[in-house]
């Protein structure tokens, strides 16, 4: 999967490293800004209260 | 590897032995440690081209490297030696050397590498998870506190909004919308610097901002019980470290008119000997274990998330309502409540404080401060 992805990306090698590192900049903001937000109340880790 | 369409070269590292092996193809004849390159007929899609070298007597297997022309990827094949009379058979158009065991092979290696590299993803993506919960939320919800600690200063400082009589806290009145800020919490045992405002409500957004207060519990200073929920790990973890706070522990409450003073009642254990034992300490002063309907409220606490009755205004007895105490008898408490374990939410960790002193602002001297804030 990984080496599929790396194929995919165009040009040469530093090309590819930058673009590389752009998709996983990518992936962590997705993950950080809109999944991780949406998934964590859902979650029972973060209850505080006593009810 | 690449070559024409239809035709592929074949490079490989051959150990040719004795010069008298014959080998066929166009190198024929070699008779040292050379490449050997074949012609070797290859096909319109990705097969994969077996071959079988007349290598030593003994089953040696010679590695080859045939470069399959759908993808990059060079195939390690085992070529079995063959014997001294079986020369180097060349391949045909279509043909194959065993080709339902390569295939699946092929199959297999892929579907497990790819499961491989699904696992060891996800693995990635809950690390991620818990940097996000430890690390990240902290850093989301540090805005989140700031933006309410400046709204409530300009609230403060608002003209507009000055009470008709300021100083009495009896008379100091809170109607805090949902979500709003309406008072500071300072513990100074973890700093001068520890300070967050507290917000009216509970809810998982509300306790992002900062710590939230119980709504239809106690304003500070008023008899009664101020209950306070904050998050131990993450969302800017205010309640991180109440398991360090010992009795007599102040717990100073900022509100618009005035400084409440709370400090943390004595611990279990402390209770039986207070008054010659911890209870001699000057920082103590106007504390003591509480008796009456209160008997029973210790400053620190684990219970379940279910014992709601922490909150109540007689802490564990959420049955009886503060007119069954005459008005003399009423405490002003404080309790803090956050998860326990540290990094679980199984059960609660609960702070009682009592109220010791109060400090109505004086507006000629708007920034004096309590002396309680330079504890340590």
């Amino acid at each position: 999967m990984y080496a599929l992805i790396w194929r995919l990306l165009p040009g040469p090698f530093a090309a590819k490293l930058a673009g590389a590192v752009l998709l996983i900049a990518a992936v962590l903001a997705l993950l950080f800004f809109v999944v991780f937000p949406w998934v964590e109340p859902r979650l029972p880790f973060n209850d505080v209260t006593a009810s | 590897m690449r070559g024409g369409s239809d035709d592929e070269t074949v490079v490989l590292p051959a150990a040719v032995e004795a010069p008298g092996r014959p080998v066929a193809g166009p190198a024929a004849g070699r008779a040292s440690d050379e490449t050997v390159a074949l012609r070797v007929t290859g096909q319109a899609s990705d097969e994969t081209v077996a071959l079988r070298i007349a290598g030593k007597a003994s089953d040696e297997t010679v590695a080859l490297r045939v470069a399959d022309q759908a993808s990059d990827e060079t195939v390690v094949l085992p070529a079995g030696g063959g014997t001294p009379d079986r020369p180097l058979s060349r391949p045909g158009p279509r043909h194959r050397r065993e080709p339902t065991k390569q295939s699946t092979a092929d199959g297999v290696r892929v579907v497990l590498g790819l499961t491989g590299e699904l696992l060891i993803t996800m693995g990635l993506v809950v690390l991620l998870f818990v940097v996000y919960e430890v690390f990240v939320t902290d850093w989301m919800s540090a805005g989140k506190q700031r933006d309410a600690t400046t709204t409530l200063d300009q609230q403060w400082s608002d003209p507009v909004v000055a009470p008709a009589d300021p100083g009495n806290e009896r008379t100091e009145k809170f109607h805090p919308g949902d979500g709003e800020g309406f008072a500071k919490l300072y513990i100074p045992a973890f700093g001068s610097d520890f300070v967050f405002t507290v917000l009216e409500g509970t809810t998982e957004r509300i306790l992002e901002s900062g710590p939230g207060h119980y709504r239809g519990t106690a304003f500070p200073g008023e008899p009664g019980n101020f209950a306070v929920a904050g998050h131990r790990v993450g969302k800017g973890a205010p309640f991180n470290d109440l398991d360090l706070l010992q009795s007599c522990d102040a717990l100073v409450v900022e509100t618009q008119q005035n400084w409440a003073v709370y400090r943390v009642l004595p611990m279990r254990e402390e209770v039986a000997g207070w008054a010659t034992g911890r209870g001699t300490d000057p920082r103590c002063a106007g504390v003591r274990p509480l008796g009456g309907r209160y008997t029973g409220v210790v400053g620190r606490k684990i219970v379940l998330p279910s014992q709601s009755g922490v909150i109540a205004p007689i802490p564990d007895r959420p049955d009886l309502a503060l007119d069954s105490v005459p008005p003399a008898d009423r405490a002003a408490l404080i309790t803090l409540t956050t998860c326990h374990p540290r990094f679980s939410a199984a059960k609660r960790l609960v702070l009682h404080g009592v109220f010791v002193k109060g400090y109505p602002k004086d507006p000629a001297n708007p920034d004096a401060r309590p002396p309680e804030l330079t504890e340590g």
